[in-house]
């Protein structure tokens, strides 16, 4: 059950086709799986070009560009009809796979190998050139990432499972953002543990006891 | 730029999309099935225009307006076979074509390498299934983990670190306690930091 979507603000930018880059796809992801937001999208799109195309500003009658243009076009070939991407669809962490949300299935490519960050906690990083830190986390049953808060941002969206994080509980489909505000300790109880996908822009300020030893290289779990 | 200006006004520009909707999804229908030029002229009459004026407000150049114009038109000759009336409207499909198209654009534009495009964000809906499967692993606890390593530290960078990161005093107040210089419990904050970073690299 999905409790924590995006805003609807976001919704709309992401509909506008404004948003940053991660957060379209942190978006995306959640819509594929979130029956109710994309239908906000279907909604949004609509009005969006309701508003576009009413315009009722004189238009000017086409001059010859346009009619060069649209003789162009229709010498053009009809296009193929999409095939199925054939795009790994999971991915796998010691033996066990993971189904991935259409959205981030072209990121398998660029997902690297796992490493064991602390504990019960697993790492894959995700090269999005750029635009962001992304991991995919894995949290086994009883694992816990030290408490922290963000300097920046971290969005999350959870893959696979459930995790808590002593703010509230979180379920597949769920998506969230934090930033320096919110001090949270994630942990996951549920038997098959809990996937994550993150992308932070700079890295995690862990603030309690012996786990503030991890601040000066912080930047090295979680990149 | 635009030549030919005139303030005759087609029927078919007077009319809001809602009303014409009904129409203009004819009008793809006969493109996607005879490749009607007729039919596409009549879409194109409505939508070009108007994408040009919404290109010029994302774009803010002529040029690379047209551009967008051209791909977007040209997407909806070549797709029309796609477009599906019960799932949306004509300017629903359209525009959501020429947001993607934008937005590749605007990538383009910016030389921005990450490999996040259109297609990726915003598909042709489709269903999601979860496939889990059991698995058992066996690893030790973070806290239990960080622990260890930091038993192994010597005993006097020990000291030092309990100080400051477990019971958070400064580094002064260390150095009075201790009764050393202040530059010794710098020098072996950092030493024991770097012994741990080492640790912890080791690890992975």
């Amino acid at each position: 059950m999905i409790s924590f979507h995006p805003k609807y603000i976001d919704l709309q930018a992401f509909s506008a086709g404004n948003c940053e880059p991660a957060m379209a796809l942190m978006i995306s992801a959640h819509v594929d799986m979130c029956a109710q937001c994309q239908q906000d999208c279907i909604e949004i799109q609509a009005d969006l070009a309701g508003e576009l195309f009413a315009e009722q500003a004189i238009i000017k009658p086409l001059d010859s560009d346009y009619l060069e243009m649209m003789s162009n076009i229709t010498q053009l070939p009809i296009a193929k009809s999409p095939v199925a991407q054939a795009s790994n669809a999971s991915i796998e962490l010691d033996g066990k796979f993971f189904e991935l949300p259409r959205a981030l299935r072209r990121q398998v490519k660029n997902t690297g190998n796992w490493s064991r960050l602390v504990g019960k906690i697993w790492q894959a990083p995700v090269n999005l050139g750029g635009i962001g830190k992304a991991n995919f986390m894995y949290m086994e049953k009883g694992g816990r990432v030290p408490e922290h808060t963000h300097k920046g941002t971290e969005m999350t969206l959870v893959i696979d499972g459930q995790y808590g994080d002593g703010i509230a509980e979180y379920d597949c489909g769920d998506f969230t953002v934090m930033n320096n505000q919110h001090k949270h300790l994630p942990h996951s109880e549920a038997d098959d543990g809990c996937l994550v996908f993150t992308i932070v822009d700079q890295p995690l300020h862990f603030t309690a006891g012996i786990a503030r030893l991890l601040n000066p290289f912080s930047h090295l779990f979680f990149k | 730029m635009l030549v030919g200006i005139t303030l005759e006004n087609k029927q078919i520009n007077s009319m809001k999309p809602i009303e014409c909707a009904d129409e203009m999804s004819g009008y793809l229908r006969l493109v996607a099935q005879d490749r009607c030029k007729r039919s596409f002229s009549k879409i194109f009459n409505y939508f070009a225009p108007r994408l040009r004026s919404y290109a010029l407000k994302q774009m803010g150049n002529d040029a690379l307006a047209m551009e967008m114009v051209q791909d977007t038109m040209s997407n909806v000759w070549q797709k029309s076979h796609l477009f599906n009336s019960e799932k949306g409207s004509p300017s629903t499909w359209i525009f959501t074509i020429a947001r993607n198209i934008r937005f590749d654009m605007l990538r383009k534009q910016r030389n921005r390498k990450e490999d996040v495009c259109s297609d990726d964000l915003w598909p042709i809906l489709c269903e999601q299934t979860a496939d889990v499967n059991e698995v058992s692993l066996d690893h030790q606890v973070t806290m239990d983990e960080i622990g260890l390593l930091f038993e192994s530290l010597p005993e006097k960078q020990k000291l030092v670190i309990e100080a400051i990161y477990i019971d958070g005093k400064s580094q002064q107040e260390v150095a009075d306690e201790l009764d050393i210089p202040l530059g010794t419990v710098k020098s072996r904050t950092r030493l024991a930091l770097q012994r741990l970073k080492e640790m912890v690299q080791d690890d992975d």
